[in-house]
């Protein structure tokens, strides 16, 4: 059983990260086509070679996989075959007129008691949604409606390609006792704290419970210096999607003297060329701590830079 | 040792910078198809199948094997998705490896893909870091990779020359190989000069980012004859690891690989690596990690990469050909990027490589590996 | 299939966190570590010992990209074989198996861990539909267990005390033997009286997310005989995945369950009628009761009967509803099953010799692993 955090001096509130990242979304033929022509309020579905009939239109069979079908054009109108209602919003799952399957949809218009499996609905069409199955806001309960049928397609727009997307991801990360000290002694203390390996005076940066490479019980806190010795670096000359900063500067793992694993920072330059020689494996150097009031992380050390001489 | 294990079918797409025309599950479908197809088989052969992609961020999906499972008709089999960043290919022939060698499957489908054309790739992969530490610091897989093979520069040698020469020679090898989509020879003046993205790395120096799928079918002993008379035989596949931030990691030896290959090679009777193999197929991706892997695989002696690229023995018509495809060079959709490297490998030992076939090649090396350089892996394939 | 002169594989010992809501004060390498470094006690065998290291996380719910990557350490595994099985730790347990049943391995470490109180839970479930169709009409897990749950009540008129009642005696169970945090068990009433989730199912009759980690040794006969008190047998191992299309799956079924416990049954050449102790995973109560249909405990719709007074002791632990570490749930279950084997005395069990162990995954459970223990 867990146990060894159970006590601990500092208690800090979790660390707040966001996942934002965006995406161009390829749905492939029949997924583009479908989101082609639902903004002309154009129903496409799949007729795979064995007969079933689909809609929304998908590539592959959902049962086998099957590939071989052509497009059909499908009635705004079909039946819910099973409903839940979740945080007031009903998800039912409809099956269109002349199809074999069913997909899930907003239910709208509708109260959740008298809902029931069998009865007839219909799309509700919102205005000015284009390439998205939300051109549809949903299917209402439609008592009556004629029994539509699937029918070729005829002609058919350009799939849409590209489908912009973006997934943002929330967390609160734990920081649990030992990132809690380390980051708790930079802020109040501006010191860099590790705790030593489980068999040697070293220190470990980020402290841990547990050695790494020994799997024991790491030993005692031990404060390292803020000058320490590149061990690995590289020379940023390009901008990418995310970056914190212009190029050109320098992606450095340092070894802070007293410890003997890794810090990633960066070291700002003035010339690339310059800082090819000059900044390298074994160069020594130091934290520039961030003016003013520092918040516990790695960015209250500014950056580092070379120690001449 | 449990049973024998062959690939007895490959697969791949045409790679290319961004196909627009089908959906990541269209992508896995048409590998799929290849490999079935080449191994004499349909999916309702097929006992098991393996996934493997990069990480999810890669492309929003998800698990996307539980997505993916309907394009390639597996519904209601045993799917399963093993994921190793850059290694993910390789990690899950692998798993897949030991379905069939542990009596689970007699035929096991492996797939790997990625489409990364559809995400923001440095961005995502710099969520590998720690949120805590050194995330807001990291460049993707680019800024490591150049800070490792800067710590080798100068104590291996391993100079941007020698590094050169590696783009020289993979991306002359994958003007023939017809799934590749980067295909322009280049000069090593040409790489020197090129635009430097993370120094050392250079434009030269690095992979394309691409959309590609690749499969294979693996198969037991007994039913291995139905696929082919000639099955690429699994003598030896290991995959180790080192932890992230431990004391004291070499910035010199890949260790993990160092491991793997002392390992893979006492079960393949592997005895002195540059004579033995025929032909080897790496997963660069970057220049700069090929001439390690030399070393690591013992190919040639720690400090020896430069002079092994440059004595012409890695070339096509060297002593110990490597990367005749042109390796990630070509193409590198990289969660299927260790699984491709499995196939060309595979190929060159049942006779049928499609873009450079080694004379009588009989037993090659293959490597892979993912996540923070920390991640790595190798297999002997046998005739 | 020749199988002959493969090892055969036992679980040699388990260790687990408790189950909370949240463990805000550790880190997931301190649970992991935790695990890692108690599931040797008793058994003569340290890290040294195992051959590789295989485990099951989500890079969704962690918030980092190959998240096995950063936690290395923490899982033993510096310089061992590793690999990520991104799907329930069960599935990490099957590859361990098929790995020292090869014979290429001899003793090899699982693990599975979550940490859902970091993230949005919606949001990883949300994030593994299909992104064109279903994902912008909020179609997720909730709908699913919610359509799954009307299908059933109505099918079979099950009524909502009922499931109350079970998922109340789910809590008890948990509290006595799953080592889970749970401040106050709940009566029937109060799960009827908790939030709609999705009707008919209400709040506390989903899965209740939970933080843990989860470790299980494995190891080949010779050495499980020296090293385990009763080495429990791994005798069948089976898995199905279903369609990802949720409206394409039979309604009223989990074919894919089916099929997994199917395949575990013909190799272990028994049924699920005698067998002693079954843990098993759900979504919801209504998934726990279909799975123990299509585990084959139950007739359709009998589910309840087999749930609580079957002739197979159904979730000792409590099983999923009172605490899921997503990822961790099936691997988690294969450590209560092991155990209850080898010491059934402390779940008032009389000479039980066979067990299922249950896992899923994917949105209306599309994907189900099945192990069969023996000792």
């Amino acid at each position: 059983m867990h146990a060894a955090p159970d006590t601990y001096a500092i208690d800090l509130p979790a660390l707040h990260s966001e996942l934002a990242m965006p995406y161009t979304l390829t749905p492939g033929r029949a997924a583009g086509t479908f989101l082609a022509e639902i903004g002309k309020r154009r129903i496409i579905g799949s007729r795979f070679a064995s007969g079933l009939t689909i809609a929304p239109a998908e590539d592959f069979s959902p049962t086998d996989g099957e590939s071989d079908f052509e497009f059909v054009e499908v009635p705004a109108t079909g039946v819910l075959t099973a409903f839940t209602q979740v945080g007031g919003d009903i998800i039912g799952l409809i099956r269109l007129d002349g199809c074999d399957n069913d997909f899930p949809h907003h239910i709208v218009e509708a109260e959740f008691g008298k809902l029931a499996t069998g009865v007839r609905v219909e799309a509700v069409w919102a205005e000015g949604v284009e390439n998205s199955i939300l051109a549809i806001t949903g299917f209402r309960p439609a008592p009556g409606t004629p029994i539509g049928k699937a029918r070729p397609a005829g002609d058919t727009a350009a799939p849409v390609t590209v489908i912009l997307y973006t997934m943002k991801l929330h967390y609160e990360h734990a920081y649990g006792p030992y990132y809690a000290r380390l980051f708790d002694e930079i802020r109040t203390n501006r010191r860099i704290m590790g705790v030593r390996t489980s068999d040697g005076d070293t220190a470990l940066l980020p402290p841990r419970e547990i050695d790494d490479i020994t799997h024991r019980r790491t030993g005692t806190w031990k404060a390292c210096k803020d000058t320490g010795t590149i061990r690995a670096c590289s020379i940023i000359n390009m901008e990418f999607l995310g970056q914190t900063r212009p190029p050109p500067y320098v992606y450095a793992e340092i070894v802070l003297d007293g410890a003997s694993t890794r810090l990633i920072h960066m070291i700002t330059i003035d010339s690339v060329e310059a800082a090819k020689t000059r900044i390298k494996p074994g160069t020594r150097v130091r934290a520039i701590w961030r003016k003013g009031e520092r918040e516990g992380s790695l960015r209250d050390i500014e950056r580092f830079e070379v120690i001449d001489g | 040792m449990g049973r024998h294990v062959g690939i007895v079918g490959v697969g791949q797409t045409h790679h290319s910078r961004r196909r627009t025309d089908v959906s990541q599950a269209g992508l896995v479908r048409e590998a799929v198809d290849r490999a079935l197809a080449d191994a004499n088989l349909s999916m309702d052969d097929i006992d098991t199948i393996v996934v493997a992609t990069g990480p999810v961020l890669f492309a929003a999906v998800n698990q996307p094997e539980k997505w993916v499972v309907d394009a390639i008709g597996a519904q209601l089999k045993p799917v399963v998705r093993v994921t190793s960043g850059g290694g993910a290919g390789f990690a899950g022939a692998l798993a897949g490896y030991y379905q069939v060698a542990g009596g689970f499957a007699d035929r096991t489908l492996v797939v790997a893909y990625d489409k990364l054309s559809e995400g923001a790739l440095q961005y995502s992969i710099s969520t590998l870091y720690d949120p805590f530490w050194g995330r807001e610091f990291a460049v993707g897989i680019m800024g490591f990779s150049a800070a490792y093979w800067r710590a080798r520069m100068d104590a291996l040698g391993h100079t941007e020359k020698a590094a050169a020469m590696v783009a020289v020679k993979n991306r002359k090898n994958a003007m023939a190989n017809p799934y590749a989509h980067v295909k322009k020879e280049v000069t090593v003046a040409e790489v020197l000069a090129s635009k430097p993205l993370c120094w050392p790395i250079k434009l030269l120096d690095a992979p394309p980012i691409s959309d590609g799928a690749a499969a294979i079918v693996l198969a037991s002993e007994d039913v291995a004859a139905k696929s082919t008379t000639r099955p690429a035989w699994i003598h030896g596949i290991a995959y180790y690891c080192e932890a992230d931030n431990a004391a004291e990691r070499s910035m010199l030896l890949s260790e993990p690989l160092a491991i793997a290959a002392r390992h893979v090679y006492r079960a393949a009777g592997i005895t002195n690596p540059r004579r033995q193999f025929d032909v080897v197929e790496v997963q660069e991706p970057y220049t700069c990690f090929e001439l390690s892997y030399y070393e690591s695989l013992g190919l040639c002696p720690p400090g020896g990469a430069a002079e092994l690229i440059a004595s012409g023995a890695t070339q096509i018509d060297g002593d110990i050909p490597v990367n005749p495809s042109g390796g990630a060079l070509g193409a590198n959709p990289i969660g299927a990027a260790g699984l491709i490297r499995l196939i060309e490998g595979a190929t060159q030992v049942m006779g049928r490589n499609e873009s450079h076939q080694i004379k009588d090649a009989k037993l090659a090396l293959v490597q892979s590996g993912g996540g923070w350089a920390n991640l790595r892996g190798c297999a002997v394939l046998g005739a | 299939m020749t199988t002959a002169g493969l090892n055969r594989v036992a679980v040699v010992a388990s260790a687990q966190t408790e189950l909370r809501p949240a463990w805000r004060n550790a880190q997931h390498i301190d649970l992991i570590s935790s695990v890692v470094a108690d599931v040797f006690k008793g058994t003569g065998l340290t890290l040294h010992d195992v051959d590789f290291v295989i485990d099951s996380g989500s890079d969704v719910l962690d918030g980092r990209s190959i998240s096995n990557c950063g936690f290395l350490g923490a899982l033993g595994a510096h310089h061992k074989e590793e690999s990520r099985v991104e799907e329930d730790g069960l599935w990490a347990a099957l590859y361990g198996v098929n790995k020292i049943r090869s014979g290429a391995s001899s003793v090899g470490l699982i693990v599975a861990y979550s940490k859902p109180s970091e993230s949005n839970v919606d949001a990883y479930w949300s994030s593994m539909v299909e992104p064109f169709y279903q994902r912008p009409v909020s179609f997720g897990q909730r709908a699913a267990s919610g359509i799954q749950a009307q299908r059933y009540c109505a099918e079979h008129g099950t009524t909502l005390r009922a499931l109350a009642e079970l998922t109340a005696s789910r809590w008890r169970a948990a509290v006595e033997h799953g080592t889970v945090a749970i401040d106050s068990v709940p009566s029937a009433d109060t799960v009827l009286a908790s939030p709609d989730a999705a009707v008919p199912l209400k709040e506390m009759m989903l899965a209740r997310p939970v933080d843990g980690a989860v470790a299980v040794l494995l190891a080949r006969e010779d050495i499980a005989r020296r090293a385990a008190r009763t080495p429990v047998w791994v005798t069948g191992m089976g898995t199905s995945l279903d369609a990802h299309s949720f409206a394409a799956r039979t309604p009223g079924r989990l074919s894919s369950c089916e099929m997994a416990a199917k395949m575990a049954f013909r190799k272990a050449g028994w049924s699920a009628d005698s067998a002693d102790v079954a843990e098993v995973s759900a979504a919801s109560v209504v998934g726990e009761l279909m799975v123990l249909e299509s585990l084959g405990l139950a007739g359709p719709g009998r589910g309840l009967a087999a749930a609580t007074g079957g002739r197979t002791r159904v979730n000792a632990s409590g099983g999923a509803l009172p605490a899921d570490p997503i990822m961790a749930t099936g691997l988690v279950r294969l450590a209560h099953a092991a155990r209850q084997l080898a010491l059934p005395e402390l779940y008032g069990l009389d000479r039980p010799t066979r067990a299922i162990a249950h896992g899923t995954g994917g949105v209306g459970m599309q994907n189900h692993c099945v192990f069969t223990l023996g000792i």
